[in-house]
């Protein structure tokens, strides 16, 4: 009996656990060993809050969604999860007040969808009366987050004077400066084209304190009223004053180079790291706060390492700061550095862009696309008009070149035949300074290998030869000025007085043939130009060459790779110079610089075991033009001034110099005289030493005269 | 520049002097016969015959009437300037290496090496003293014996008398520089000027400086009254003399390498040449080469206008310096208050 009873609650449990099998309470299916849940994000980074959204009541809630969704879906995609229902968007709605509370908050599948979207719809125009505000989700929280204290007006800080940044210029001889990188120093020297160079600072109060004030490149500003000092490991430092006090530093880490607004409000530091989203920081340079950084690269462009970044240019006025990306310009305006007009300037295709160097035109060209030519533009800004459009057909590439004062524009253009077999250059010259802009075409059968302006003048100078290669070059000079002289009146009426007039006809002025150089340097006063053939396998000559007077002087520098005009034209520079980084051991030999003077005259001579840079202090050019021919002719007048100064100033210095051996002079001229004073005691007893006789007595000495016959020669002649 | 080269020596010249006026100008080498030639001219007027070793020394009195000569013979002899003739020989117990007029040209000092169980010695004679018979002996006024120090004979090398016979400066080849008393032959004060030989001491026109011209290669100016040093002249090479120019702040060097070394190196090596340096300012501004040994000696005119300069090589050289010389001015411009003329001469 026992034994049935024993049966039947076996054969119950059996059912039992065959009816938790079927509920599926157990399963014969293994454990999955990694189960995939969602990613959880820990981060806010995807999530962005759009504010300023209108507040609509409950009935427009689904056309509101409706018309952000759109908006917020174009820049990526939303964060929509099918399962849990979430669309990557919530509008929340506000009960009580009974309509929605005026934003949104949206998420994006990455972060970088999420970042776009807050630099493309901020300050969206959504309606008439909204403008979106869009911020990370990240910066909102911290925001709301923030605790509200009362507003206390921050004291005022009392008012420092800042060095004089134009102390140089009242240097009372009108004198330049420059700063060399040598060795560990950094030196800034005065020099006067005559004397040998002064040092001015060498950042002595610096070395005192055990700092070095440049531990890289130096870089004087546009104006030249700082010197910017890079220290890779601090950033940039700005010098000014007589006294070279700090003014200011602005946090760059690895920072390899600056470059100077043109008016000097701001400066721009580049580290050059490809890696870095902040490699390029704008700042201003009185506030010292930073304005915006940026990426080596533009957004849209391709990353290549063998091809440097396009570079940043400053408009002349420093109202823009532009820089080429793929198929467009991106023009930022100061000082918010924002995109002018919220757009980028498209330029299909486009290749290289030049700001005009006296206003606010660029001019840019771009190559041969599909089913339209090359074509250099000239863009005028903030119209975005264009000036002027000047197609090109076969063109291989093409290198514009700005005259200083934005009166012409020059653009090389090399050309391929048909067959792109043959290459020949021809020269697009660009007339600003007249309406319409006309365009001239100088065709060279040659390769033009240089091309350069005078500086504010009309004449240009180019090196061309028939092969690239060859060592032999010619040196061209062109005006695009012609001075014709014409007789007064038409034909067939009296002859009237000769009248020179300046017609806009471009001619050649002349062509120096068989020269050796590589580079030409025009001088900035005008007139003067060095051919200069630099670089390591050339000669180092220096052809110092006046255009006017046609004179030609020739010296030579050997493996100098680089020359240098000060900003009046009065001497110039030639170094030879190896990168800060080192390098290349042939780059160590020879370093050190030359002074010259404009007609080629060796002043001055310095060498160093490591020699980086060499820079003159630049120096505005205030007076006009015709200001500066008044100032020529009147020349004579202010030489005689001048060279008393000089002379005077020489021999002050000399006084200076021969101070201490004055001293030591005086020192010994005091001893012998009071030597002299003493013998004069004592001469008495030395007379009667000598029993009574005086050397200065007079009556001790008998003046007699004597004649000496002396016989030279006997000859004895038979007289007849 | 073309000197008179003045061929009368046969061996090292050892010593060229001026007389008093400047018109002649004496010479000695190691061949035993002084010389005494015209400066106007560089002619030969005559020599002094009777020495039997090299003259270290000599000196013409104030009047250019006595000529004393020290050799190494161990004899001073006093000549006639005018005759040539011995006059008297005063005997010493060494070779005699310098001898002084005193200001008064009465006495003469003398110093003499160390010789056998002789020690060094300064001796002053009265040149009154003796008939000028031959053999007789002079003996001197004074003798002061100059004992060895740490055991080692010391020589002297230079003796003269200072301004009214106060004292008598010796210079010694250790580099010291003593002041004796020509009354008792005390030593009245002693400094070391150089650590290695003194090779000469001469003192200018008026005595009130002297100079010293030591192996150690430099030359030191010295204010005579107060024995205080003045400046310092250095060379590359060992100085054997050096002149204070009467006329110019100019110091006059002459040196070179060691005779016994001069025939391992070139004239241009041995640097024979004669130096001219910044009275003040201790800087060399000119050389004046022709010498093919170094130079011994080195005189200058007392009116400046020529200078004379005697080599291991046995010539002397007489300079006429040129005008340029003669109107050289000093480098260093006067400052705003009028120049000092420093261009009386002594006496």
């Amino acid at each position: 009996m026992a034994d049935d009873a024993a049966a039947q609650r076996q054969a119950e449990i059996e059912a039992e656990t065959e009816d938790l099998y079927n509920d599926g309470y157990f399963s014969d299916t293994s454990l999955d060993l990694n189960p995939r849940y969602p990613k959880l994000k820990e981060s806010f980074e995807t999530a962005i809050v759009v504010l300023n959204l209108p507040k609509v009541p409950e009935a427009k809630v689904g056309k509101l969604t409706k018309v952000v969704m759109k908006i917020i879906s174009r820049l990526g995609n939303l964060a929509s999860n099918e399962d849990t229902g979430f669309t990557g968007f919530v509008m929340p709605f506000n009960a009580e007040a009974g309509a929605t509370e005026g934003f949104a908050i949206c998420e994006y599948e990455t972060p970088e969808e999420a970042q776009n979207a807050v630099e493309v719809l901020n300050n969206y125009k959504f309606d008439k009366n909204h403008m979106l505000v869009v911020t990370p989700y990240t910066r909102a929280k911290k925001l709301n987050d923030l605790e509200e204290k009362e507003f206390v007006e921050p004291e005022r800080k009392p008012f420092v004077e800042k060095p004089n940044a134009m102390s140089w210029l009242e240097d009372p001889s009108q004198r330049d400066e420059f700063v060399i990188r040598q060795g560990n120093e950094t030196v800034v020297s005065w020099f006067d084209g005559k004397a040998d160079p002064v040092v001015d600072y060498d950042g002595e109060r610096e070395k005192e304190a055990g700092v070095n004030w440049c531990e890289y490149y130096c870089h004087w500003s546009p104006k030249g009223s700082y010197l910017a000092t890079l220290v890779p490991a601090r950033g940039v430092i700005l010098w000014s004053g007589s006294t070279y006090e700090k003014v200011g530093r602005f946090v760059a880490p690895d920072v390899k180079n600056v470059l100077f607004s043109p008016q000097e409000n701001y400066m721009l530091t580049n580290n050059m790291r490809y890696d870095d989203e902040q490699a390029i920081k704008v700042y201003n340079i009185q506030t010292g706060k930073l304005l915006r950084a940026f990426p080596l690269f533009p957004n849209n462009i391709e990353r290549k390492e063998d091809v440097p970044p396009p570079p940043f240019q400053w408009s002349h006025d420093d109202a823009y700061l532009a820089r080429m990306g793929k198929d467009l310009i991106s023009i930022y305006s100061t000082p918010s550095m924002g995109l002018l007009d919220k757009k980028s300037l498209l330029a299909e295709g486009i290749h290289e862009f030049q700001w005009s160097p006296k206003a606010n035109i660029l001019a840019l060209w771009s190559p041969e696309q599909k089913n339209s030519p090359a074509h250099v533009d000239l863009i005028e800004l903030p119209t975005r008009k264009k000036l002027r459009q000047k197609n090109l057909f076969n063109v291989t590439n093409c290198s514009m070149v700005w005259q200083n004062d934005g009166d012409y524009l020059a653009v090389k253009v090399t050309r391929h035949t048909k067959s792109k077999k043959t290459f020949y250059n021809n020269i697009e010259l660009f007339r600003l300074n007249e309406t319409g802009i006309p365009v001239e075409m100088l065709d060279m059968k040659d390769a033009v290998m240089s091309l350069v302006w005078e500086p504010r003048g009309s004449r240009f100078a180019m090196i061309h030869a028939e092969n690239p290669s060859s060592t032999k070059v010619d040196v061209s000079f062109y005006d695009m000025m012609k001075k014709s002289e014409s007789t007064g009146g038409k034909k067939g009426k009296k002859s009237a007085p000769k009248q020179t007039t300046i017609v806009p006809e471009l001619n050649k002025v002349e062509t120096l043939s068989g020269k050796q150089c590589n580079c030409l340097f025009w001088s900035p006063a005008g007139s003067t130009i060095l051919l200069a053939s630099l670089g390591d396998s050339a000669s180092g000559t220096l052809e110092f060459y006046n255009v006017d007077n046609k004179s030609l002087t020739v010296k030579e520098h050997y493996r100098s790779n680089q020359v240098l005009w000060d900003p009046d034209g009065r001497s110039v520079a030639t170094c030879v110079s190896q990168p800060v980084e080192g390098g290349h051991f042939k780059f160590a030999m020879d370093n050190g610089y030359i002074l010259w003077s404009f007609q080629g005259k060796q002043l001055y001579q310095q060498s160093f075991e490591n020699f980086y840079q060499f820079q003159w202090r630049p120096r505005a050019k205030l007076l006009s033009k015709p200001e500066i021919e008044k100032v020529r002719k009147d020349l004579k007048k202010y030489e005689k001034q001048f060279e008393k100064a000089d002379k005077e100033r020489a021999r002050a210095q000399y006084l200076e110099e021969t101070k201490g051996k004055r001293l030591q002079r005086k020192k010994i001229r005091d001893i012998i005289s009071d030597l002299r004073k003493l013998r004069r005691e004592q001469k008495a007893r030395h007379v009667e030493m000598l029993d009574g006789y005086d050397s200065e007595d007079e009556s001790n000495y008998v003046v007699r005269e004597v004649s000496i016959e002396t016989i030279l020669s006997t000859k004895e002649e038979v007289v007849n | 520049m073309r000197p008179y080269l003045l061929q009368g020596h046969e061996r090292p010249i050892t010593v060229v002097k001026y007389n008093h006026d400047g018109d002649l100008l004496f010479s000695a080498s190691k061949d035993q016969v002084p010389c005494i030639w015209r400066v106007e001219n560089g002619e030969r007027i005559g020599t002094f015959h009777g020495h039997k070793g090299t003259i270290w020394d000599l000196d013409p009195d104030r009047f250019s009437n006595h000529l004393l000569t020290a050799s190494a013979d161990a004899t001073v002899k006093m000549w006639s300037c005018e005759t040539g003739e011995l006059l008297k020989t005063f005997v010493h117990r060494g070779p005699v290496r310098g001898v002084a007029w005193s200001d008064d040209n009465k006495l003469f000092a003398s110093i003499s090496d160390p010789f056998v169980e002789h020690n060094a010695k300064i001796s002053v004679f009265d040149s009154r003293d003796g008939e000028g018979i031959d053999g007789e002996t002079i003996e001197p006024v004074l003798e002061i014996d100059v004992p060895k120090e740490n055991n080692k004979r010391v020589q002297m090398t230079n003796i003269w008398w200072t301004y009214l016979n106060e004292h008598l400066l010796v210079a010694f080849d250790n580099g010291l520089i003593r002041l004796y008393d020509p009354n008792t032959g005390d030593i009245e004060d002693e400094f070391r000027a150089h650590e290695k030989k003194i090779n000469r001491l001469q003192m200018n026109r008026e005595k009130t400086m002297f100079i010293t011209s030591s192996a150690d290669f430099t030359s030191k100016l010295y204010d005579a009254v107060n024995l205080k040093h003045l400046k310092t002249y250095t060379t590359d090479r060992p100085v054997n003399d050096a002149v204070i120019s009467e006329t110019k702040d100019h110091i006059l060097l002459g040196g070179g390498q060691e005779a016994m070394s001069v025939t391992t190196t070139s004239g241009k090596v041995g640097k024979f040449e004669t130096r001219f340096f910044w009275l003040v300012y201790e800087e060399e501004f000119g050389t004046v080469k022709g010498h093919f040994g170094p130079i011994n000696a080195i005189a200058i005119n007392p009116n400046g206008r020529n200078y004379a300069s005697g080599a291991e090589d046995g010539y002397v050289r007489l300079h006429m310096f040129d005008k340029s010389y003669l109107d050289m001015k000093d480098p260093v411009p006067e400052a705003e208050e009028s120049s000092v003329d420093d261009d009386a001469d002594a006496e």
